[in-house]
């Protein structure tokens, strides 16, 4: 696997992992909220 | 991947929001499908609601053979639990075997397509009675089940793979590192091919379920002040986090570290039967646990399955529900009739082309036609102002402003260009069938005949449930 490649995956998994950690922190937090 | 990506934030985002935002503003005045929704985004054009129809009868077009695939999985998951294809030790024979259970060949395997139509009719059942039992009770509850059961399948699986190593000591550089490699390793002379780009946007489609019709049902459900922005972005976070984190850490580099760099390519070709149910058992049956893990991963295969099919069928059922005034056991039960008798091309004829044919006319030109429409009646319709506030309402979050032109420009430009592209290249092939060999040719016409009267039909269905509304209102 080539260096591009490296940070090609790695930023990529970041960027999904961000965005999956943010809308499930704020779906709970509105649910939360909700009740 | 890098299409794929750009493909993700230039037209999944944005038509994850464009549906679930229709969604939510039709469900407000009664609609939970498309006709009744274009209607209420354009009241002045009396042809809209035709055009919405493409969102009942795509994803009816995609139910009818993918139940058939999704039953496979339930088949192979069985198989992989009592050892049934550890005979099979090269693609060859793998193929020898799919090739039996489909029954296009008898074999020593299997004499006949019987034991695929059992396991289709154990799929179709188990179907109908999620759908029957409705949102709440059914869908809902296979999804609260199945989902956190298929990411822990999915995990275990994962860490098996990524600790693989290079599983033949003579062939170090047959490894899983490597593997990851053949899928990230940017190629940027790719990059000026087209169709490398179409295919990455037909990926995003088919990946969210957008442009199909399914996201605007679920979403006529919300309430008005309901979150639709955040939950169009958690709905593609989560399926990212599941396809390209798990789903890529699997099924490639546990392929490319058992078959090596030269059989990967041949492998990635053949598509993704051969991908799932020729490679992949291979690949399962060299690991520790073979069958178990196997086993785990047909199963979880056919959970995701299950909970796309009975989404798949929720806009027909909804639109016979709300449009007709049936009950749901009553529009369950048409669904049923209806969906078992259009099953029965793919399944008999699948080795006649009947599959691809579907799926060319509903998985891939139906999508992007009906994103095209949507997105347009969005964005220039019902105006980007009007849009940008409704997509707002109830929102916990504020999207990005770009996306204000994104939507309006972007995305219908990269949807004209998809469909422009596809014509000039695809469609008057696919049209006058000159790809269709000779012997597969009147099976491939009365294919086309049932999908044209299957739509002719549910356009005089929506000719008929507006004629007696506007009698109703005289």
């Amino acid at each position: 696997m080539t260096l591009a490649g490296w940070i090609f995956l790695v930023v990529s998994w970041l960027v999904i992992l961000l965005l999956f950690a943010f809308s499930l922190y704020r779906t709970l937090r509105s649910k939360d909220d909700s009740r | 991947m890098i299409p794929y990506f750009v493909a993700l934030f230039l037209l999944g985002l944005p038509l994850m929001w464009i549906e679930w935002t229709i969604g939510r503003f039709g469900g407000g005045f009664g609609h939970s499908t498309a006709p009744g929704m274009f209607h209420t985004l354009w009241e002045k054009n009396k042809f809209i609601k035709y055009f919405g129809v493409i969102g009942i009868f795509g994803p009816i077009v995609i139910f009818i053979y993918y139940i058939y695939i999704e039953s496979w999985l339930l088949g192979y998951s069985f198989f992989a639990l009592f050892g049934k294809y550890n005979a099979c030790t090269t693609e060859q024979t793998m193929s020898a075997f799919l090739q039996g259970y489909q029954g296009l060949v008898h074999n020593e395997h299997f004499n006949g397509i019987g034991i695929a139509y059992l396991f289709f009719l154990l799929t179709f059942l188990a179907n109908i009675v999620i759908i029957y039992l409705g949102i709440s009770k059914g869908i809902e509850r296979v999804c609260e089940y199945g989902l956190p059961i298929l990411f822990v399948f999915a995990i275990i699986i994962m860490v098996r793979v990524l600790s693989l190593g290079a599983p033949d000591p003579a062939k170090p550089d047959w490894n899983v590192v490597n593997g990851l490699g053949y899928l990230w390793n940017p190629q940027w002379s790719a990059l000026k091919d087209a169709k490398v780009w179409l295919a990455a946007a037909g990926q995003i489609f088919f990946t969210l379920s957008c442009g199909i019709g399914v996201i605007l049902t679920y979403a006529s459900y919300l309430t008005k002040n309901d979150d639709v922005a955040l939950s169009g972005l958690t709905a593609s976070a989560t399926n990212e986090f599941a396809e390209v984190i798990l789903g890529g850490s699997i099924v490639i580099p546990a392929a490319f570290a058992f078959f090596g760099p030269v059989a990967i390519n041949e492998i990635a070709l053949g598509g993704a039967f051969n991908l799932g149910f020729v490679t992949m058992p291979l690949v399962l049956q060299k690991m520790a646990f073979g069958n178990i893990l196997g086993f785990m991963w047909f199963m979880l295969l056919f959970i995701a399955g299950v909970t796309s099919s009975i989404s798949l069928a929720q806009p027909a059922v909804a639109f016979l529900e709300d449009e007709f005034n049936l009950s749901r056991k009553q529009a369950t039960l048409i669904l049923a009739i209806a969906g078992f008798i259009l099953c029965q091309p793919a399944i008999f004829f699948l080795g006649k082309g009947a599959v691809d044919e579907m799926d060319f006319w509903g998985g891939t030109f139906c999508l992007v036609l009906f994103a095209t429409i949507e997105t347009i009646l969005f964005g220039w319709v019902f105006g980007m102002d009007k849009a940008w506030t409704e997509m707002h309402v109830g929102s916990d979050i504020t999207i990005p402003r770009i996306y204000r032109f994104i939507i309006k420009y972007i995305t219908p430009a990269f949807l004209l260009f998809i469909l422009g592209f596809w014509f000039s290249q695809e469609w008057i092939p696919t049209i006058l069938l000159r790809n269709v060999p000779a012997e597969n040719f009147w099976f491939i016409i009365g294919v086309r005949l049932m999908l044209v009267g299957f739509f002719v039909v549910l356009v005089f269905m929506v000719w008929h449930v507006w004629k007696r509304r506007r009698r109703a209102q005289l």
